[in-house]
């Protein structure tokens, strides 16, 4: 019992040093961590309402009292990014688990089936590639009304494909493996395939595409605040549509540092997503695909 | 061809079923007026056909979806198709030199990290086209405004040409197309840098390059003559992909330029709830999307003779 403890701890010991052998991925993981316990703890940090406005202070420029200087409202700018952290974390999270879980379970069942629920399932795939992912986001938003519900449901339901794709692939290829040949011929139940065999084989890429989807939700999600279509007063794409009106005046720091924001935690997410990489897939290494060339090598 | 087709086809249908999910209907939209009376309802209703059975409003919404009838815009009082189409020249003139732009930057960049693969040269390149990736264009957009058009003050901050100028100018659209452009080519070279690299660099691992360096080949034959035209087919079907990337960088682009396009008519349209309009935009840039596929299909058949097509 202690050695198997022990055996985990040294395998966890194994995966961060192979971790943190990139520079960057440790760096994106400690940016990360720090901002979401300054989103979650945001109230005992600052002890200002955010929403509360100060016209007195009308877009002051950056200074040692106010870092990020105070928007169009006098309100300080470092707070409302801190706060604005909040929705763009949820529903990272939250929409790169609903595509990584519908693409994971669409497309180990495609590769284990074939036939015609393959075909059924790659087909729509295909369909949900050729529509044009922010156009129908923006549509559904407008439409349905713009609550973080919706956001992260329709950035969800159209981000799998991608997904699909990879561990469709993935499983086929471990499907033609002995030991799963093996559990077929001895009779083996397709739940105890699917969970003992196909999925465990295959964690480690879709963690890796998982986090690998994710700045692009974060993008997708900043473009429909800056887009005005999001509930909250406070988030770093609205924080960019409302200073679309103050540009000409110079008030550089009203766009410069929610964009900056979203720019940081987009990359910060790739950097974790490469770290992983290299831990996870140390064989791919040579390979360095990335979404795009999934995306592009689907023919 | 018959797939783009049903791919229109299932757009459209999703138009249709989009705008019945909505709570209330599309009439809700219309009807949210509570000094309205029963009967001026039933005329309102009567009148956008909206009081017909279901499936005959899908059949109406389809037929008027080929004929250009796409329902009339709630702000403009015009038809939502000359609306949407007046607006379509000022995109391409946007999209198409940075679609070239993208392209050749991204193969000239894919190239060069290809030629010595895990340098620094190769690290460098990945992480710039990584870098600008991360970007979000309506933010870089505001970068440069601020820059060159406020600081500097060198360059022209928004439109398609000046008020001054009276009908094309070349040199004026030119000069007011440097920052939307760059803007929307800087965050796209990622698309196309990343994956012209790892083609090549999967197809100089193949036998037959091993036996052109083997038959004693200079490299640079070897490289270009060998590698460089496998290596490139994979962009050929990005290109398909890539005018959707494109289109939503548009949609940010435009509006933080004010470019007169259909990104900026999206924008606002929002902001006015402006739903056939919204609708059609969705529906066009499907049909853009959808055309381009379709093109880039035959294009890679001509290129590649081992694809077929019926």
């Amino acid at each position: 019992m202690t050695e198997r403890c022990l055996s985990g701890a040294g395998k966890a010991m194994q995966l961060w040093k192979a971790y943190a052998r990139s520079k960057s991925a440790v760096f994106g993981l400690v940016f990360l961590v720090g901002l979401a316990l300054a989103a979650a703890f945001a109230g005992y940090i600052f002890h200002v309402n955010p929403e509360l406005p100060d016209l007195a202070k009308d877009r002051v420029p950056p200074s040692f009292e106010h870092w990020f200087g105070t928007d169009y409202l006098g309100r300080d700018q470092l707070v409302l990014i801190v706060y604005g952290a909040r929705p763009s974390l949820i529903i990272a999270f939250t929409a790169g688990a609903l595509l990584s879980v519908l693409g994971t379970l669409t497309g180990v069942l495609a590769g284990y089936f074939g036939g015609r629920i393959d075909g059924f399932i790659m087909r729509t795939a295909d369909v949900f590639l050729t529509i044009p992912t922010l156009p129908l986001v923006i549509l559904v938003v407008a439409l349905m009304g713009p609550n973080l519900f919706n956001v992260m449901l329709i950035i969800g339901l159209t981000g799998w494909p991608v997904m699909a794709r990879i561990v469709r692939a993935d499983t086929l290829s471990l499907m033609k493996r002995e030991f799963i040949e093996i559990e077929r011929v001895m009779g083996a139940s397709i739940r105890r395939i699917l969970f003992m065999h196909l999925l465990p084989n295959q964690l480690n890429s879709i963690l890796v595409y998982t986090s690998l989807s994710i700045p692009v939700v974060i993008l997708t999600e900043a473009g429909l605040e800056f887009l005005g279509l999001t509930p909250l007063s406070i988030s770093w794409g609205f924080m960019l549509n409302t200073s679309i009106s103050y540009w000409i005046s110079g008030a550089w720091w009203l766009s410069f540092f929610p964009g900056l924001a979203i720019f940081s935690t987009a990359l910060a997410f790739y950097f974790v997503s490469d770290g992983l990489k290299e831990a996870l897939n140390p064989k791919a290494k040579r390979r360095r695909e990335s979404l795009v060339v999934q995306l592009a090598t689907r023919k | 061809m018959a797939v783009a087709i049903a791919l229109i086809f299932v757009v459209g249908t999703l138009n249709f079923v989009l705008v019945h999910l909505v709570p209330g209907g599309p009439g809700a939209i219309l009807l949210n007026n509570p000094r309205m009376s029963p009967s001026a309802k039933d005329a309102v209703l009567r009148s956008f056909g909206l009081d017909k059975p279901l499936q005959e409003q899908y059949v109406l919404y389809l037929a008027g979806l080929v004929t250009g009838n796409w329902g009339t815009s709630y702000f403009f009082l015009e038809p939502a198709f000359d609306v949407i189409a007046s607006r379509i020249p000022a995109t391409l003139l946007l999209m198409v030199p940075s679609l070239i732009l993208t392209i050749l930057i991204g193969i000239v960049l894919g190239v060069l990290a290809a030629r010595r693969p895990f340098t620094y040269v190769d690290r460098f390149l990945s992480a710039f086209s990584f870098f600008f990736y991360a970007m979000p264009a309506f933010w870089l957009g505001f970068v440069l405004l601020t820059v060159f058009a406020l600081f500097l003050d060198v360059l022209p901050a928004a439109g398609m040409s000046s008020i001054t100028v009276s009908g094309f100018d070349m040199i004026d659209y030119l000069r007011h197309l440097i920052l939307p452009m760059t803007t929307l080519t800087l965050v796209n070279i990622a698309n196309f840098s990343l994956l012209v690299r790892a083609s090549l660099v999967e197809v100089l691992d193949q036998n037959y390059i091993t036996t052109a360096r083997g038959k004693g080949l200079p490299e640079r034959l070897v490289f270009y003559r060998h590698a460089l035209r496998n290596g490139l087919l994979p962009t050929v079907t990005m290109i398909g992909l890539f005018v959707g990337f494109i289109l939503t960088g548009a949609i940010l682009t435009e509006t933080v330029f004010s470019w007169p396009g259909l990104g900026l008519l999206t924008f606002d349209s929002i902001l006015r709830r402006d739903y056939p309009i919204v609708l059609g935009l969705f529906f066009i840039f499907s049909v853009m999307i959808i055309a381009s596929n379709l093109v880039t299909d035959l294009i890679y058949g001509l290129l590649d003779p081992r694809i077929t097509y019926d």
